[in-house]
């Protein structure tokens, strides 16, 4: 696909930004907690067995910045380049979060590695059962045109 | 790990470089078994297939231990309470990656000593992930 002469982006997708998905139960659990801390070499006697507190890092595990949102597919294919993660307070282990996520922004890339792109940004916010706000996390997903990023290689 | 303290941190100070070996069984086991992964983390044929040269490194794995990284350097009474990065180009399980970085900025906010620190990868000498981290530390006083 060469680069189009106007932008794919259409009032459908520009529709689904700030549009809130519904909330989706998240679980700090104690075994993602102790594997991912085995794996990195993790020794912070903070985040030890017993301790109650899971290291910020277990936040890879809630699925953060695609929740169940409708995300726009502008083009076919999609590569993970940003990510961001916010922590407000300390995750504690057992206690369950709600995840609402939403379409921050879409907007088009033109020229780079694959041609013609689009740029998706997502957020996931996580909340406790008061309703305290205890982190986020966000995604950049840049969509592209296989074939059109072959011909800009 | 000792504690670092925001009095003693300059902008343009330098973090000590650590090297991390990520290798396709930690992709695997990062995620859990049960958990849905890009068959590309743990299968070399298929990163190859992928023009990536082999198996591929989680962008998470790598973010975890950048993670790990500032809070080893800022000590046990500090919190990590941001990251933001930019995954450059993709890192193949079996390559060392190394960690390095340097602080940018301190300042006070809502009166909590905030440190930011720019992170990168480095693989054969090449950045793959580049980062903004910041981080909460205490003061002496």
């Amino acid at each position: 696909m060469s680069e189009p002469e106007q932008s794919l982006i259409t009032d459908e997708h520009r529709a689904m930004i700030g549009v809130k998905s519904d909330p989706v139960t998240v679980t700090v659990r104690e075994e993602d907690a102790r594997r991912m801390r085995d794996i990195l070499g993790d020794n912070d006697p903070r985040y030890a067995d017993g301790t109650g507190i899971a290291p910020p890092y277990v936040i890879a595990m809630f699925g953060g910045g695609r929740g169940n949102a409708r995300m726009p597919q502008v083009l076919p294919g999609g590569l993970l380049t940003q990510q961001e993660w916010r922590f407000s307070r300390p995750f504690k282990v057992g206690e369950e979060l709600q995840a609402i996520t939403q379409v921050v922004d879409v907007r088009d890339r033109l020229g780079g590695r694959y041609g013609y792109s689009v740029l998706v940004t997502s957020g996931t916010d996580y909340y406790d059962a008061a309703g305290e706000h205890v982190g986020a996390a966000m995604i950049t997903i840049t969509q592209f045109d296989p074939k059109s990023a072959r011909d800009n290689s | 790990m000792s504690q670092r303290y925001y009095e003693d941190v300059n902008v343009d100070d330098e973090t000590e470089p650590i090297e991390k070996l990520p290798t396709a069984d930690m992709a695997v086991e990062f995620f859990g078994r049960d958990n849905p992964t890009n068959p590309a983390f743990a299968d070399a044929e298929a990163g190859k297939r992928m023009g990536i040269g082999g198996a591929l490194v989680p962008g998470l794995l790598k973010l975890s231990w950048m993670t790990q990284y500032v809070s080893d350097w800022a000590g046990p009474e500090s919190n990590v309470r941001n990251l933001r990065v930019a995954f450059r180009r993709p890192d193949v399980a079996g390559n060392a990656i190394v960690y390095a970085g340097r602080v940018v900025d301190k300042r006070q906010e809502d009166g909590k000593n905030i440190i930011e620190l720019e992170v990168v990868t480095l693989a054969d000498g090449q950045p793959s992930v580049r980062g903004n981290v910041q981080v909460e530390l205490p003061s002496r006083g």
